[in-house]
């Protein structure tokens, strides 16, 4: 390295810009970024894309001020936790400041992306009439607005490419809303709602150039001429890839999506009561599918129907049908799961849920898919342990750590011990999200995970007996983190206080909920914390925290 | 669904004691010091928000009634479905309603499982699939052209149809199709 050369100077910027144009991730950039000054201003220019992975992280204004071309954003706000009720409802995640921010210092926004958000009409009135050039809109398990919001968004983006609306909490208030979409509306290419009216008919025949449609129910039993117009309408959707939605009905509106199957990539099934021989039918026509998500009504019989016929399979999700009910109809167990990794060779991510599993089946499928990135296990019934050895499932999820090098995601569940923290703390070297829930034995557990892991940003724990200890033994690893929860665990209101003296770049928040006894600032140091959120952040102690959330410092 | 009301798993050779928190104490885990124990047992047993200064009593009650029962406690949240994924598909309110079908002259039976279907439409294709019936000229039928009565809760046998959905599913025990 020459010093005090100016090598940044033998190109101008507009070269440097080009070659960052390259790097394809943030932490490229970021890398790039912290070279030199020169390359810190050029590469803060062009960067156009960010993504805030915890909306408390950063103020808005600071990121807007930053990169001030930025046409694509997405933000994250809730923890994931939230998505099961287990954050309270007033707890955060408000739109409004970002939205304020970007419409200031982001004329030119194109794209935004919000995840798990608080998000008013007022926020949608506004990214309606500020973004001239509003592309792409995607709200994702968010809550706080209506269908009025939604009518503004229509009426004013004119060029808009991809509407996705999934999974919101949507308060139904303008009937129409979807009448405010132009009537020749070329640019549409996404379209993905909750709702499904009559006029989603109609737009559908405007949109032939749709690739990706999602809706949500469909109660078709009293509309039963909308079916033969769905079916028109979507066989005029030629270019379709992706579908969702729909089926709440039943399996007399399947045959409206043959025509389009053979073409389909991606195919959400999980909202459909469908048995397993109906969706086997279904589903030898998507000979090309990618993505499957779908009911434990397939059972075993028909996942071994897909794996033998859609050998494109990259992504499965199996959700369950009835999740509270002790009764089990439905045969989904470990051998569907084992079917899928023998026969599709391109799987790499899985989401089960199931109610029986074994350590044999687990080695078999990380034997078979060593290139799963993500591996989601849900057994319903927590603590349930191997149901033909009554052994803990250590053995298996060590075997699927071991085996799967580039295991990015990864959520535990049944019997489990220290010893399969163990484990991942050795060997899970690319892992970034782990999700545990009442496992473990103690400490060793939580303080494996957290002195190995070199790349874990998210970490989510609930009912677990880690405490005190490892958390404080391991302070330094949650600045390298984006955020631990912990709920139900066993970590005191003392060790929260002794963390947050010692580590001045963390939020340490505390959510007590009953709101009995002293206030928290008077509570002595064993006062156990029901609930945890720990982030990292250089924006300080946020001020829209409700009664029930406490910031340490 | 069974009441389990030991805080074993049914099956297991363990007894775990279950603490405030679910977590297992003595042979499985960690020692815990006495005080943390005591500060911990101050705790309700349920998490439950009783003091309900927003209102919707009636949506957190359903939502509560949705958990799962786990040993002595109600688990929020558990298993990790999405609260939306809950309401849109209703799964809390589904319970398998399994009934046997058989048909005038065929010796073996099958099992339909009303509580997936919600419309006798639903229910008839369900059935055309289950039994397949050719008609004289080679076509096949289709199962609207179907006799099917049901035994219903008083023992007595009605014809399939007469009744709205929601009544026959409650009432129905058994059917049987007339060839």
């Amino acid at each position: 390295m020459v010093g005090g050369f100016r090598w940044a100077a033998m190109f101008p910027d507009e070269v440097w810009e080009h070659v960052f144009s390259f790097l394809p991730a943030d932490a490229d950039r970021n890398a790039a970024a912290l070279v030199c000054r020169a390359w810190y201003r050029i590469e803060r220019r062009s960067r156009w894309r960010v993504f805030v992975g915890n909306c408390y992280a950063v103020e808005p204004a600071a990121a807007v001020r930053r990169f001030p071309e930025v046409r694509a954003a997405a933000i994250k706000g809730k923890p994931h936790f939230a998505d099961f009720n287990l954050v309270p409802s007033d707890w955060g995640g408000g739109a409004e400041a970002w939205v304020e921010a970007m419409v200031e210092g982001w004329p030119h926004l194109e794209e935004l992306r919000l995840k798990r958000m608080v998000v008013s009409d007022d926020c949608l009135e506004l990214i309606a009439r500020c973004f001239k050039n509003f592309k792409v809109l995607s709200l994702v398990s968010c809550e706080g607005f209506s269908t009025a919001g939604l009518a503004a968004i229509a009426a004013n983006c004119r060029n808009l490419r991809e509407l996705d609306l999934h999974e919101n909490e949507v308060e139904d208030n303008c009937l129409h809303w979807m009448s405010h979409f132009p009537e020749s509306f070329a640019s549409l290419v996404t379209l993905n709602i909750a709702c499904l009216e009559e006029r989603l008919v109609g737009l559908l025949h405007r949109v032939p150039q749709l690739v990706d449609l999602g809706t949500g129910k469909f109660a078709a039993q009293h509309h039963p001429e909308l079916f033969s117009k769905l079916e028109s309408a979507i066989a005029g959707c030629k270019n379709l890839k992706s579908l969702s939605g729909f089926w709440e009905a039943g399996p007399t509106y399947l045959p409206a999506i043959y025509s389009v199957c053979e073409g389909l990539t991606s195919l959400n099934l999980s909202y459909a009561t469908i048995q397993g021989p109906e969706l086997i039918k279904l589903i030898s026509w998507c000979k090309n599918l990618q993505r499957l998500w779908v009911m434990d009504l397939i059972e075993d019989d028909g996942l071994i129907a897909v794996a033998a016929s859609c050998k494109l399979l990259q992504e499965l999700r199996v959700f369950p049908s009835d999740p509270y009910g002790a009764a089990q109809p439905i045969s989904l167990t470990e051998h569907g799961l084992v079917a899928i990794s023998a026969g599709c060779p391109m799987l790499h991510s899985v989401l089960y849920f199931c109610r029986q599993m074994t350590n044999a089946a687990l080695l078999t499928v990380a034997k078979n898919c060593p290139n799963f990135t993500c591996f989601r296990l849900c057994i319903m019934e927590p603590h349930t342990p191997d149901y033909i050895t009554r052994q803990p499932l250590d053995a298996g999820f060590s075997a699927i750590v071991e085996s799967c090098k580039h295991l990015r995601r990864l959520s535990l569940s049944g019997l489990l011990t220290d010893l399969v923290f163990k484990s991942i703390g050795a060997s899970a070297n690319c892992l970034e999200m782990l999700s545990v829930a009442f496992a473990g034995d103690g400490d060793a557990g939580l303080h494996y995970i957290l002195s190995g892991c070199k790349n874990l940003r998210k970490l989510e724990i609930r009912d677990c007996p880690f405490g005190d200890k490892p958390l404080l033994d391991n302070a330094a690893k949650l600045e390298t983190m984006r955020s631990l929860w912990m709920s139900s665990c066993s970590v005191t209101l003392g060790a929260c206080r002794q963390l947050a003296r010692k580590m001045p770049l963390l939020n340490v928040e505390v959510i007590n909920e009953r709101k009995r006894g002293l206030p928290l600032e008077l509570q002595p140091d064993n006062c156990p914390v029901e609930k945890l959120y720990i982030y990292r952040t250089v924006a300080g102690p946020r001020s829209d925290t409700p009664s029930c959330v406490w910031i340490l410092r | 669904m069974e009441l389990e009301l030991g805080l074993a798993l049914p099956g297991s050779d363990r007894t775990p004691e279950l603490g405030v928190h679910g977590e297992k104490r003595a042979s499985l885990c960690r020692k815990r010091g006495v005080d943390e124990m005591l500060a911990k047992a101050t705790l309700p047993l349920f998490i439950q928000k009783d003091n309900d200064e927003d209102g919707d009593d009636d949506s957190r009650q359903s939502k509560h009634l949705q958990d799962l029962n786990f040993g002595s406690r109600v688990l929020v949240g558990w298993p990790p479905v999405k609260m939306w994924r809950r309401k849109s598909n209703n799964c809390s309110r589904r319970r398998a309603n399994c009934v046997k079908v058989n048909m005038e002259g065929v010796a073996i039976g099958r099992k339909v499982d009303l509580s997936l279907h919600d419309s006798y439409q639903a229910f008839f294709l369900t059935l055309g699939q289950m039994f397949p019936k050719k008609q004289h000229d080679g076509e096949e039928s289709d199962a609207a052209y179907y006799k099917v009565t049901y035994e219903d809760e008083d023992g007595d046998w009605m014809l399939v149809g007469d009744v709205p959905w929601e009544a026959f599913i409650q009432s129905v025990r058994r059917l049987k199709i007339l060839n």
